[in-house]
């Protein structure tokens, strides 16, 4: 990837009469003279650059920059009565005492423990399918295939399958397992609908460890195999050190991904219930925006779920750059 | 040989069983639209033993399905053109053009890209009750903008950044302007990148419900997506009804993904292979 662009464009390179080509007249008024088109093309022509680039800039800086300046900002105010004063740490307190949120965090625990398993299982799959399982084409598309549904359908879908009187207990009961109340009991709902996160979201990373195989060195591959190397040694030696910045990418995507688009499965799989047992920070964020209005309290929430990505973010990047020195 | 061959059969066979887990979802969907209730009922795993395809038609009329699609294909229209349209102009300047400033834009681009939705959601929901935008069209198509303009102003830099200087040169000691240099080299070559990125962003929008259900309260509003979190309520005792609606609205990405697989997996990876 050329970083520093070689030799790019000049706009209104010296001595260039008439920027502004024939046929295309883009400065302001009617040419007069040719010395006075000559000063408006190139005027229009240094200025391009700037115009190029305004529209992205201007709604990046406008409509998420700066939110996030006034979300912060917003967190230190009251909401209701209060409304707009200044209440230091009020918010964040009143976060740490509502039972809901800290639910909500120790989700976020949860999902980072996690973690090592959504990224391990669709690294090995992305392996197997490198290594040229039979049919390895169809099992790639295939599995990418749920990466690409909205997780409301995903959602939809999976309330079908594990409703209590569903098919899921169903097949289970001629196991002779009982039936379990998937989206019901308090302690298992989170673990069904983090499990159809990644059951929808493999794929991606898949996709992603595939495209990291595409730059290792085949040769080492080769080289392993002539040793007589095993699978598991292949992997441990060849295969990890040589993606290390692949599967940084992956953790901190997969996290990513598990912190900011679960709620369209929470919205219909759980409502953030039952006993606001699967309860995320953007759930919650949601709900005392929408749903209670308390759009401060909210911003709190925000900011803390900013700080727990930038922490988690951070430390992973340093975890994973130790052990990447390691080998 | 014929000992690796034996393992490669092994691993094949539970992949094989984990592809069948991650269709059947779809197609158990699938079936159980085409049943009675009473069929349904009756038997949930049985082949449908004829096809009910009134039960699209039922879900398409009853709940303004017809409406919410329509909603859908006029903000993924309109914001994915936006899209292109300014993350290409910015990709073209900060890739191939130098000016003061160029490094703090790119900057301020990529920093855009680590804030997410659910951070910035409060404020920008008052800032769009206090401009009059939400609850409009352009209200959401903006927000849509502003949430994946990052990630396009990103790739189509990085894209651009491997055109050829000298196809540029030329172009302009032909006499073209900057501007004819965008309108008449970079966009005819960003073609495969803006098609990636187009289906991509196309994707991410018809596929949210966070942003639309905040930009996008009132009923005769609502896209997809947040109709077919209606069609619960609505269906809760008629699955196969239900299970059509569904249907209905993962058809459209069901036809994308099987004709351009590989622009959705090139959009993905190209994140984590550039820069």
């Amino acid at each position: 990837m050329p970083r520093g662009s070689p030799s790019p464009v000049r706009p209104a390179a010296p001595g260039r009469a008439g920027g502004a080509g024939a046929g295309t007249p883009l400065a302001g008024p009617a040419p007069v003279g040719g010395s006075r088109r000559d000063r408006d093309g190139r005027r229009s022509e240094r200025l391009a650059p700037y115009v190029l680039v305004a529209p992205a800039v201007l709604i990046i800086v406008v409509l998420r920059l700066w939110p996030l300046v006034l979300g912060v900002n917003f967190s230190f105010t009251g909401d209701g009565e209060r409304n707009g004063a200044p209440v230091g740490l009020d918010n964040y307190t009143a976060l740490l005492d509502d039972p809901l949120f800290r639910t909500a965090l120790r989700n976020v625990g949860l999902l980072v423990l996690m973690l090592p398993i959504a990224v391990a299982i669709p690294g090995l799959l992305a392996t197997f399918i490198y290594l040229r399982v039979p049919g390895h084409r169809l099992f790639r598309s295939v599995y990418f295939f749920p990466a690409v549904l909205s997780p409301v359908i995903v959602g939809a879908i999976f309330n079908l399958l594990m409703a209590y009187d569903g098919p899921l207990n169903a097949v289970l009961a001629h196991a002779g397992i009982g039936p379990v109340d998937w989206l019901g009991d308090p302690h298992v709902a989170v673990f069904a609908v983090v499990g159809v996160h990644v059951w929808a979201t493999f794929g991606m990373a898949l996709v992603v460890f595939l495209a990291g195989f595409a730059t290792l060195d085949a040769a080492l591959l080769d080289a392993a195999r002539v040793d007589g190397a095993s699978l598991p040694q292949t992997i441990r030696h060849v295969v990890v050190p040589g993606l290390t910045r692949t599967i940084q990418f992956v953790f901190i995507t997969t996290m990513i991904g598990m912190l900011t688009s679960m709620f369209g499965l929470l919205y219909v799989m759980t409502g953030g219930g039952p006993e606001g047992s699967t309860y995320l920070p953007e759930y919650y964020i949601w709900v005392q925006q929408g749903q209670m209005n308390r759009p401060a309290l909210a911003s709190a929430a925000s900011t803390a779920l900013f700080v727990i990505m930038l922490v988690v973010g951070l430390l992973q990047i340093s975890v994973l750059r130790r052990v990447g020195r390691d080998d | 040989m014929s000992r690796t061959r034996l393992g490669r059969w092994l691993i094949a066979a539970p992949m094989a069983v984990l592809a069948l887990a991650t269709i059947y979802p779809l197609l158990f969907t699938a079936n159980v639209a085409m049943k009675t209730r009473r069929e349904y009922i009756l038997d949930r795993f049985s082949l449908a033993p004829t096809m009910h395809w009134e039960n699209i038609g039922t879900a398409w009329n009853s709940v303004g399905m017809a409406r919410y699609f329509l909603n859908s294909l006029i903000v993924v229209t309109g914001a994915v053109t936006l899209l292109l349209l300014f993350g290409s102009m910015a990709g073209f300047a900060l890739s191939r053009l130098r000016f003061r400033g160029s490094s703090a834009l790119f900057m301020i681009c990529l920093a855009a890209l680590f804030i997410p939705f659910q951070v910035i959601m409060v404020p920008l929901a008052r800032t769009m009750a206090d401009t009059g935008l939400i609850d409009t069209y352009p209200g959401l198509i903006l927000a849509y903008v502003a949430q994946y303009l990052p990630f396009t102003v990103f790739l189509m830099t990085s894209y651009y950044r491997a055109v050829p200087a000298e196809i540029v040169d030329a172009a302009r000691i032909d006499g073209n302007t900057v501007y004819g240099v965008y309108r008449r080299i970079m966009l005819p070559m960003g073609a495969p990148a803006l098609l990636s990125v187009g289906i991509l962003n196309a994707l991410f929008c018809w596929n949210d419900v966070l942003i639309s259900l905040l930009m996008m309260p009132s009923a005769d509003h609502r896209t997809l997506m947040v109709g077919v979190t209606s069609l619960r309520g609505q269906y809760s005792d008629d699955i196969p009804t239900f299970a059509a609606g569904v249907l209905i609205a993962a058809v459209p990405v069901l036809v994308t993904y099987l004709f351009l697989q590989r622009q959705i997996a090139d959009g993905v990876t190209a994140g984590a292979t550039k820069g």
